[in-house]
């Protein structure tokens, strides 16, 4: 974390210089990331990326970051015999595997929720229509559900206080990615409404992957699964048989 | 130090795994028992998904079975023959058992399989265990007391197929051994045990085996039937974790070294009331979660038993 934020420090500096130059006028907005790759390493607990730039004098800003969208099932629990168990269950089709919204004040205040949901911020707008099997009513509940679970992950989240604005001119936010950030490209898009209109519109891309050792054994369970197993059978039979020698009586 | 475990997609603290493997470790030396029972359960409570710690701990199994089973091997206390059947038995049992499994959790029901399993069977062992154990205390400071009867005939005596157990004294139909391994293949696969505690006592009870090779016949069967587990698993939902079977695997190897010692120096009845004891006490946990309110009436699925 560290690291990234001294990183960061000459870019926000050249971000300050350009804001102080006459030719950024014509900038509406400009963003940068202090990291466009997130790596899961074995000692992999977590990060948070900072995000910053420069805006127009007026307007307010909303961050969106979105990871790879997958279909998502979502599944109701019922009494059944005394016990609780998985009953009735609805797909949901293109459902972002993370979705974080910041602001710097309440998104209600900021634009019309016709225009917000255009666009694509609050996660509300996961598309019901793509969702199976259950009457529409009920929809609405399963969605519910789901933003429900993934914001416990924490893996969804809107944060209306989250974009910090300093001079009118520089702002600043930090994505929070948990340990079970699910990997794939995400997308970080940057909006600047003003008078509630979109003035100004950035998007950038970001990739969470797992590197090293762990990624090796990943890809390596899935690609040859086969081989895989075996070698983890060999691996256990050599680790018994070893330590049945080395302690032997 | 925390590490992310790449299968599991969790990131959770060393410590705790290594102290997971020795404390279960520990009881298995202690006990004789070979621990998958009661570190699957654990390792759900710490958050580890269940499918992952249900292939993962087969694989531990077969680690902690082998050397085991080279020891009762060495000592001449396995019956091959008898091994063999229960194996054939095993392995259609693994194989319909990971089948099942896939199914399960593809329509989303294999966490509460696997929870319904253990309550039922760390109930039934959990009881057994003290009801035996008090039992045997008693007729150790009463002596008079009646004793039970070890080889008794029932109606499976005459099923066909009868083969002839020379190390085993039997002679019996090939079915009960074959069918006994299926049932505890099917166990394993679904929740990740080696089985060793219904083995042995259906090889003691059900088959009438001497009880001197039952320990070593039933390993022999386990680090088989456990391989086939994580065989499987690994090709049908690649959820064996081979970085958290490690640290079980070291915790596990050192706890049971220490157990096995000390074991020496405590009371048998006292001790196993004790492990009935712990038994029970996760057969309630994982009760509870059975039967608890859920947090939320929504839960999320993997679609199509994929991730």
């Amino acid at each position: 974390m560290r690291k990234v934020r001294l990183s960061a420090l000459p870019l926000l500096a050249m971000l300050l210089a350009l804001a102080a130059s006459p030719a950024s006028a014509a900038q509406k907005l400009l963003v940068d990331l202090s990291a466009d790759e997130i790596a899961i390493t074995t000692g992999f607990t977590g990060t948070e990326l900072l995000l910053f730039g420069t805006k127009e004098e007026r307007g307010d800003v909303v961050v969106v970051v979105r990871g790879p969208v997958s279909d998502a099932v979502v599944r109701r629990r019922e009494r059944f015999a005394g016990v609780w168990v998985n009953g009735e269950s609805v797909v949901f089709r293109g459902v972002p595997a993370y979705y974080r919204v910041a602001s710097n004040r309440p998104l209600e205040d900021i634009a019309a929720p016709g225009l917000l949901a255009a666009n694509g911020i609050a996660a509300g707008t996961i598309d019901l229509a793509g969702a199976t099997d259950v009457p529409a009513a009920q929809r609405v509940a399963f969605r519910d559900g789901l933003i429900r679970n993934k914001t416990r992950q924490g893996l969804y989240g809107y944060d209306p206080r989250g974009v910090a604005i300093q001079g009118n001119r520089l702002f600043r936010t930090t994505a929070i990615f948990p340990a079970n950030v699910p990997t794939g490209p995400y997308r970080v898009n940057v909006y600047l409404f003003d008078r509630g209109k979109l003035a100004a519109h950035r998007e950038s891309t970001l990739v969470v992957r797992k590197v090293g050792l762990g990624a090796d054994v990943f890809s390596f369970a899935h690609r040859q699964a086969a081989l895989y197993g075996v070698i983890a059978i060999v691996v256990a039979v050599a680790a018994g048989w070893f330590a049945g020698v080395v302690f032997r009586r | 130090m925390q590490i992310y475990l790449p299968i599991a997609e969790v990131s959770v603290n060393v410590a705790w795994l290594l102290g997971l493997g020795g404390g279960v470790g520990f009881l298995s030396g202690l006990f004789g028992v070979g621990g998958g029972f009661l570190m699957t359960p654990l390792l759900i409570f710490i958050g580890i998904p269940p499918a992952v710690a249900v292939a993962t701990e087969a694989n531990q199994v077969v680690a902690a079975s082998v050397s085991g089973a080279l020891a009762h091997w060495r000592r001449r206390n396995v019956d091959i023959k008898m091994g063999l059947v229960l194996l054939a038995g095993g392995f259609v049992g693994s194989s319909l058992g990971v089948w099942l499994f896939t199914l399960l959790r593809g329509i989303g029901q294999i966490d509460f399989v696997i929870s319904v399993s253990y309550v039922v069977f760390l109930g039934i062992i959990g009881v057994l265990m003290v009801v035996e154990s008090v039992r045997a205390w008693q007729r150790q400071r009463n002596p008079a007391a009646p004793r039970r009867r070890l080889h008794q005939h029932y109606w499976v005596h005459g099923l066909p197929l009868k083969m002839r157990f020379r190390t085993s004294k039997l002679y019996i139909s090939a079915l009960l051994p074959f069918s006994i391994g299926l049932f505890v293949g099917v166990l394993a696969a679904i929740m990740g045990v080696g089985g060793g505690f219904v083995l042995v006592p259906a090889m003691i009870y059900l088959l009438g085996m001497p009880t001197s090779i039952v320990v070593g016949t039933s390993l022999f069967q386990i680090v088989f039937v456990t391989a086939n587990v994580t065989l499987l698993q690994a090709i049908n939902n690649q959820t064996v974790d081979i970085i958290l079977a490690l640290f079980l695997l070291i915790g596990g190897v050192i706890g049971a070294q220490i157990g096995a010692r000390v074991s020496g120096r405590l009371r048998g009845e006292q001790l196993r009331i004790l492990l009935g004891l712990i038994v029970l006490a996760v057969c309630l946990r994982v009760g509870w979660g059975l039967v608890a309110t859920p947090e939320d009436m929504f839960a999320l699925g993997v679609p199509g038993g994929r991730e």
